[in-house]
This record gives C-alpha cells, sequence and structure tokens, in this order.
C-alpha cells in the first residue's frame, strides 16, 4: 500500500480570547493514495480541523504540533503554508488548489457570487496549469460536463445564485479537482443538500475519485453514509481516534462502544419505530 | 372534529416575470395527539406549508381550520389566543432566539405575553418546564449562546410547549442535531405527545427519522401531494415517483451482526 501522507502526533490547539481549546490531541493516520477514507464524528469530535490541517487552511492563531508527512509530490519553494512540518526535511508541501481540492459544506459560500461559473473554474486551471484564459475556458467546459452540470455552455455564463444548491456544489466540486489533485477532501460537502441530491453528489464523487485516480476524504456526521462510500472509516470523538477500521469490520464488528453507539443512533428506514401506537388512542 | 384541516391551500411565488405554485392544491388533516410528517425533496413546498399553517405568510388560496375556527380569518385578540396554541419548533434554535438573551428570558416571554402565568408564579413555572424537557432548572440564568445545540433545542420545545398547545409544527426540528442527542429529542417529543396529546406536523426530509416518529405522512414534490398514508405502509413500498426515489436515496446501513 503506498502512502499519500503520513499523519502522526497531530494536535492543534486554537488560541482566542486568552482561551485555549484543543480541537485535535495526538492524531497519528496514514492516507492511503487512492483509498476513499471516512472521518466520522458528531460537533467537536475535531473531524473539520483535521480536514483543515491537513488542507493547510488553519487559522494562524492555531497551535499546530506534529508533523504531516507528505510522499510523491511536487516541491515548492519558500511558499508561506499553514502545515505542520515535514519530518523529512524535504519540504513536500501540498498546495491546495493544484494538489489538494477541498470542496466544503456550503457551494454558495464557496462560490464567488458575481463571478461567472465558468471564470470561477477557469481561475483555478489558469493558475494551477499555467493555461492561457482561452484554454482555462475550454478545460472549464469539459469539468462542467464531467460533473454532469445540464447545459454546460449556458452553465459557463451563469451565476451562482441562477443554479440549484446541488448545481452549485457540482461546480464547486469542478473547480476543486480541475488542476488534478492527488487528494479530494470533502467536508460535509453533502449535508446541506436534500436526500435525492446527497445521493447524487455521491455517486459523483465516487465516479470522479475512479476515473482521476484521487484519494477522498469524505469527512461526514453521517456513518451511513460513510460506509456507502468509504473503503476505511474513522471515528473521531472529542478531538481523538477512537478507532479506524475496514468499513464492513466497523460496521459489523467495531472495537469501541462509542462506534457501536454511533451506529445504534442511526434511524434507517428498517429501525424499529419509536412510536408508541396507544399514544394516539389512548 | 380534525384538529387541523387544511383545504385546497395554494401559494403563488412570482419569479422572473412567471408564476410558480410553491404549494398547489394541497389538502390534509391532523387529528388530536397524532403525528402527520410532510416529507419531499427541497422545493417540495414543506416549509412553505409549514409557514402558511403557523400563518408567518398569507395563502393565495384555500382554508385553514384550526380548532374549529376559520384560522384565515381570525385578526387581533382571537388571533393571539388561537396562536397560544399552535406553536413551532425550527432547525436551527440559535437563529429562532435572540442569542443575547438568558434562557430564563426565552421561557418567561410567551408564559407574560399569553398571560399564563402571574410574575411572582413564573420563575416557578419556568424551573417546571425546564424540568419537563429534562434540563436543569440552574440552566436559567445562562445565556442562549453558551448552552448546547442539544439543550437549545430542549429549550425551544420548552418554550413551544409553555402555553399548552394542541398542535406545534416541528420544521427540520431534529436535521441539525449530532445523531446522540437526536434520539434523546425524538424521545422527548414521544414523551410530551403521550403525555399531553399534543400533535404535530413533523417536517423533514428524512424518511427514516419520519418512519420511526410519524402516525402518517404525506410526501410532496413540487408543491402537489404525491402520495400519502400510513407512514410506514407509504415508507417500506412506496408507489409515486417521489417516493421511490426518496427511499432508494436514503444511506442503508447494512449490518449483518444481530
Amino acid at each position: 500500500m503506498t502512502a499519500l501522507a503520513s499523519i502522526r502526533d497531530l494536535s492543534v490547539t486554537y488560541r482566542g480570547d486568552g482561551i485555549e481549546v484543543t480541537a485535535l490531541k495526538n492524531i497519528t493516520i496514514d492516507l492511503h493514495a487512492g483509498e476513499r477514507l471516512a472521518i466520522i464524528g458528531e460537533s467537536g469530535s475535531g473531524k473539520s480541523t483535521l480536514a483543515l490541517a491537513i488542507a493547510g487552511l488553519l487559522p494562524l492563531s492555531s497551535k499546530i504540533e506534529g508533523s504531516i508527512e507528505w510522499f510523491s509530490l511536487p516541491t515548492l519553494d519558500a511558499v508561506e503554508r499553514r502545515t505542520p512540518k515535514s519530518h523529512s526535511g524535504q519540504n513536500l508541501t501540498p498546495l491546495l488548489g493544484r494538489d489538494i481540492g477541498f470542496v466544503f459544506q456550503d457551494p454558495s459560500a464557496s462560490l464567488d457570487p458575481v463571478m461567472t461559473i465558468g471564470k470561477q473554474i477557469a481561475e483555478v486551471a489558469r493558475t494551477h496549469l499555467g493555461l492561457t484564459w482561452q484554454q482555462a475556458y475550454a478545460k472549464a467546459r469539459t469539468l462542467l460536463e464531467r460533473v454532469r452540470l445540464p447545459d454546460p455552455d449556458s452553465a459557463l455564463r451563469a451565476f451562482p445564485h441562477q443554479l440549484s444548491g446541488g448545481q452549485k456544489q457540482r461546480v464547486a466540486i469542478a473547480a476543486a479537482i480541475v488542476a488534478g489533485p492527488k487528494l479530494l477532501i470533502a467536508d460535509e460537502a453533502t449535508s446541506a443538500l436534500d436526500t435525492i441530491v446527497q445521493a447524487e453528489i455521491v455517486v459523483l464523487i465516487r465516479r470522479l475519485v475512479a476515473e482521476d485516480g484521487m484519494t477522498l476524504l469524505f469527512i461526514s456526521h453521517d456513518i451511513a453514509l460513510a460506509a456507502e462510500l468509504a473503503e476505511r472509516i474513522a471515528v473521531f470523538r472529542h478531538g481523538q481516534l477512537v478507532e479506524l477500521g475496514k468499513t464492513a469490520q466497523m460496521i459489523d464488528a467495531p472495537a469501541q462502544a462509542y462506534t457501536r453507539a454511533l451506529l445504534d443512533a442511526h434511524i434507517g428506514l428498517d429501525a424499529q419505530p419509536l412510536l408508541n401506537r396507544s399514544g394516539l388512542n389512548g | 372534529m380534525s384538529l387541523l384541516t387544511v383545504s385546497k391551500l395554494t401559494k403563488r411565488y412570482g419569479r422572473g416575470g412567471k408564476t410558480l405554485a410553491a404549494v398547489d392544491d394541497v389538502s390534509f388533516h391532523v387529528e388530536p395527539g397524532e403525528t402527520l410528517a410532510l416529507a419531499g425533496p427541497s422545493g417540495s413546498g414543506k416549509s412553505t406549508i409549514a409557514r402558511l399553517v403557523l400563518r408567518l405568510i398569507e395563502p393565495d388560496g384555500g382554508g385553514i381550520e384550526f380548532e374549529g375556527d376559520d384560522f384565515l380569518a381570525l385578526r387581533g385578540a382571537p388571533l393571539r389566543v388561537r396562536r397560544a396554541r399552535l406553536q413551532m419548533v425550527f432547525q436551527d434554535p440559535l437563529a429562532a432566539f435572540n442569542p443575547r438573551a438568558t434562557v430564563a428570558r426565552v421561557l418567561d416571554d410567551p408564559l407574560r405575553i399569553h398571560g399564563v402565568a402571574s410574575r411572582s408564579e413564573r420563575p416557578r413555572r419556568i424551573a417546571a418546564l425546564l424540568e419537563r424537557v429534562g434540563l436543569a432548572a440552574g440552566l436559567a440564568p445562562r445565556a442562549i449562546h453558551e448552552i448546547s445545540g442539544g439543550q437549545r433545542q430542549r429549550v425551544a420545545i420548552a418554550r413551544a410547549i409553555a402555553t399548552k398547545p394542541s398542535l406545534i409544527v416541528l420544521d427540520e426540528a431534529v436535521s441539525a442535531l449530532d445523531v446522540s442527542v437526536r434520539g434523546q429529542i425524538l424521545d422527548l417529543l414521544l414523551d410530551l405527545q403521550h403525555q399531553e396529546r399534543i400533535a404535530y406536523l413533523f417536517i423533514s426530509h428524512d424518511l427514516g427519522v419520519v418512519r420511526a416518529i410519524a402516525h402518517r405522512v404525506i410526501l410532496l414534490d413540487g408543491g402537489r401531494i404525491a402520495e400519502s398514508g400510513d407512514a410506514r405502509t407509504v415508507i417500506d413500498a412506496p408507489q409515486s415517483a417521489v417516493g421511490k426515489a426518496l427511499v432508494a436515496a436514503a444511506p442503508r446501513l447494512d449490518r449483518s451482526r444481530p
């Protein structure tokens, strides 16, 4: 198994107003190249902090300890970044947008409301691939087709507000992968969408990751959704890694009580009704 | 007689010179002590129906009868009196409350405005309401923004039941909660329904939760009723296109252990 990155003893503390909050405590995880890894947890589990740490998006005020070592990435010189130092000292630092694509929960917040869809995607392609605007727009059009946006020619000229929530998330995914990143991070990328659109976006992410041979880090509060998409699941709680394992093993034979509690809390279509039917007539 | 009867309800919005029916000729009823779920994809009209029933917006056509009155015809004092019987809990209690208010203030308002309890009696009533929703009375002086999301949703429920309603509209009320908290809030809602015979209009996009908590369900699509009936019957074997799509899209946890 080739490693894409090795996270070792990663701790993150947020500082502000004289208060320190530890969001991650001594996390050690390997990201395997080409795998789909889900990070599962409730509010305050640290799952989003992990995503931000890997992407180098933590606020400047945060305190970062430990290391993230990257393999097989282009070397960058003197780029001011907020990632933990590499052990190897080779300064293999991934660049967000080029090496890492990031999709957030709220596509409206990720997209510029006064820039056309085409330009937002083309800009990323121009910056990271060194294309001319004309080439970058052609690339953007190809990406809009790949994320199955209806009528990609009109979509190039459209503004975000003219699209539905699901279509906006498709555009955000197109912008995230246009430069051909090795790692795609989806942080609650389907949580604001309704169930039907969520299922469509999960199918899209699965297809794109397979086609491009990307590694997927899928951050979610929904263990059932994660189990449908991921090959491995890591369960986080209170900033700590509770358990990490293959999906089937985590679902069928979790070692930790907390993982079992999360599984039991899932209310699926086959769950026992909570309703006491005598309540209606009694 | 039904608690709530909605007849041929219609609400149109203008968009880009065109008129779009967000709610199109929708009729249903809610019985005392019953949970009726409205489910459907984004834009299916479920939240618009909730807002119409609460009279936060006015319909373009149709009628709403609540506790035997023509609810749309009520004005002034009679409307205020009736509104005490029809309460609401939304998805995000932080957005629903003044974030700088204390828990006590949030619960004092309905008791004062609807004349439920005298000034001297209110602190005791507030403590009782907190206890009823499983919170410590000591939480009363805390600010709304200081407490957890689950605690806030319990406060929202305490405020909703403060005026002894017969119907509570729950608009995605458990959707934003952590799964461990969600189960506790659903248990609380079921317990309140059982004890006080409160009816719920339960709006959700989550068919698993709907199937677990609702007596009946209405599936909406494009502002119209696509399908309705006993919640488990409909969800276990949906007949409409939107029902089949919603069921197919629900994440499944295939556990082989017992």
